[in-house]
């Protein structure tokens, strides 16, 4: 298993975006049934989603949570030394959308900037990627962005995913740091790639390009539900034990939102006690790579006091990739939720 | 534990009436059988059997002497 520990970087601000729009699981009843759409709440613990407009786009999210965490560090745009954005639904399939954003936000032509594509796992591994760089590079400033309207590409009649998925932009600041580490663990499975795909709409498939379907995110439920109740609580322990982490050594523990039924039941098998468990699925459905940023900033966002709490961090999902993060963090550095319909319109 | 016991965990799982099943069922008869309930009877493996189910395995289950079998 890939672990290690990333020394003098530390996350500064957390900032999410979600769309003003909401759409409830209730007002699916006509489509799917009254007895189905319960059943479905009950499984999920999903109640309400915020839904992006159509215009609105990932990108359009990041963005507004990036002004407003730079707007609180002070940081002015030519002090940022990289953008690294991990989304699943770019603007474009050419070019990447950090090169979009680059520009947007006003950096300067020294900064990196690249996109990485991945989901459920992206913000673990958005954290350590920009840390990496942090830690082994003479870089201070990394602005992570994690966020995807995965409502876009979903088929309405599906009842494994119209229900299932909110939409969200987060940004991160991580900072050089002298004295803060953090300690991770990254797994990849690509055996089971196909059980979360859209086949096509790329290069692989573009015979097919009449067919639909195939622009549809297809998730196969069962296959996702054994992987994130047994390969993912085995890779925990063995990191926990890795590095004698124990149950009372984390005061927070903030999984990808997949369904409350999975986090329940990881917890369990863990010895979580569910009070050290953040959901945030409830109201904001499964927010894909953003969930855990997102979580956090629900959790913390209205907290004012500046205490320090230890976090383990988990994603897991399509790839199948997944990773965990232990460090500790000031409540503080979570800004309140940012509801807004804001989007570019010279795109 | 018996097949009368194994018989009211599963229906508890599939939220029917207790009494109801009887293993010559075939699964396809059988009230709120869907994903979910594929789900949720994979979870109740892990937890009370401490045995994982593939979502393979659970296709190839006709009728609930099939899941019985298992429980053990």
């Amino acid at each position: 298993m890939a672990t290690g520990i990333l020394r003098d970087v530390e996350i500064k601000v957390i900032a999410c975006a979600v769309p003003d729009n909401i759409k409830k699981s209730k007002d699916y009843t006509e489509v799917f049934g009254e007895e189905s759409v319960q059943k479905f709440i009950n499984m999920t613990g999903i109640k309400t989603r915020h839904v992006a407009l159509d215009e609105q786009c990932a990108s359009d999210l990041c963005y507004v949570a990036a002004k407003s965490l730079m707007e609180k560090l002070n940081w002015e745009p030519s002090s940022i030394d990289a953008l690294i954005m991990i989304t699943q639904t770019p603007d474009y399939a050419v070019p990447a959308t950090a090169c979009v954003l680059q520009h947007r936000l006003g950096l300067s032509e020294d900064c990196i900037a690249f996109d990485i594509n991945l989901g459920c796992s992206a913000y673990v591994y958005g954290v350590w990627q920009a840390a990496t760089i942090i830690s082994t590079q003479d870089l201070n400033r990394v602005l992570l962005l994690v966020g995807d309207t995965s409502n876009f590409g979903i088929n309405p009649y599906d009842s494994a995913t119209a229900m299932v998925f909110g939409d969200g932009g987060t940004a991160t600041a991580l900072e050089k740091t002298k004295g803060k580490e953090l300690k991770y663990f990254l797994k990849t499975n690509g055996n089971k790639f196909k059980s979360i795909i859209v086949p096509a709409g790329h290069a692989r498939s573009r015979s097919r390009i009449n067919n639909a379907p195939d622009y549809d995110l297809s998730m196969d439920g069962s296959e996702i539900f054994t992987f994130a109740i047994t390969d993912v609580p085995r890779s925990i322990k063995s990191f926990m034990k890795q590095y004698d982490i124990g149950v009372n050594d984390v005061d927070m523990y903030v999984f990808h939102q997949a369904n409350l039924f999975i986090l329940k039941h990881v917890s369990k098998k863990l010895g979580i006690p569910m009070e050290k468990v953040a959901v945030s699925i409830d109201r904001y459905g499964n927010t894909s790579g953003e969930s855990i940023p997102l979580t956090l900033v629900d959790a913390l966002g209205e907290d004012k006091s500046s205490e320090t709490i230890r976090l383990f961090l988990c994603g897991f999902g399509v790839g199948l990739s997944w990773g965990g993060i232990y460090l500790e963090l000031d409540k503080s550095v979570c800004l309140p939720m940012i509801y807004t319909n804001d989007y570019f319109k010279e795109g | 534990m018996t097949v009368k016991e194994k018989l009211n965990m599963l229906e508890d799982l599939l939220d029917i009436e207790r009494d109801s099943l009887n293993e010559d069922l075939g699964l396809d008869e059988v009230e709120n059988w869907d994903s979910m309930a594929v789900i949720a009877l994979i979870a109740m493996f892990d937890e009370s059997f401490e045995k994982v189910l593939t979502p393979a395995e659970v296709k190839k289950f006709k009728t609930i002497k099939d899941i019985v079998d298992q429980m053990e």
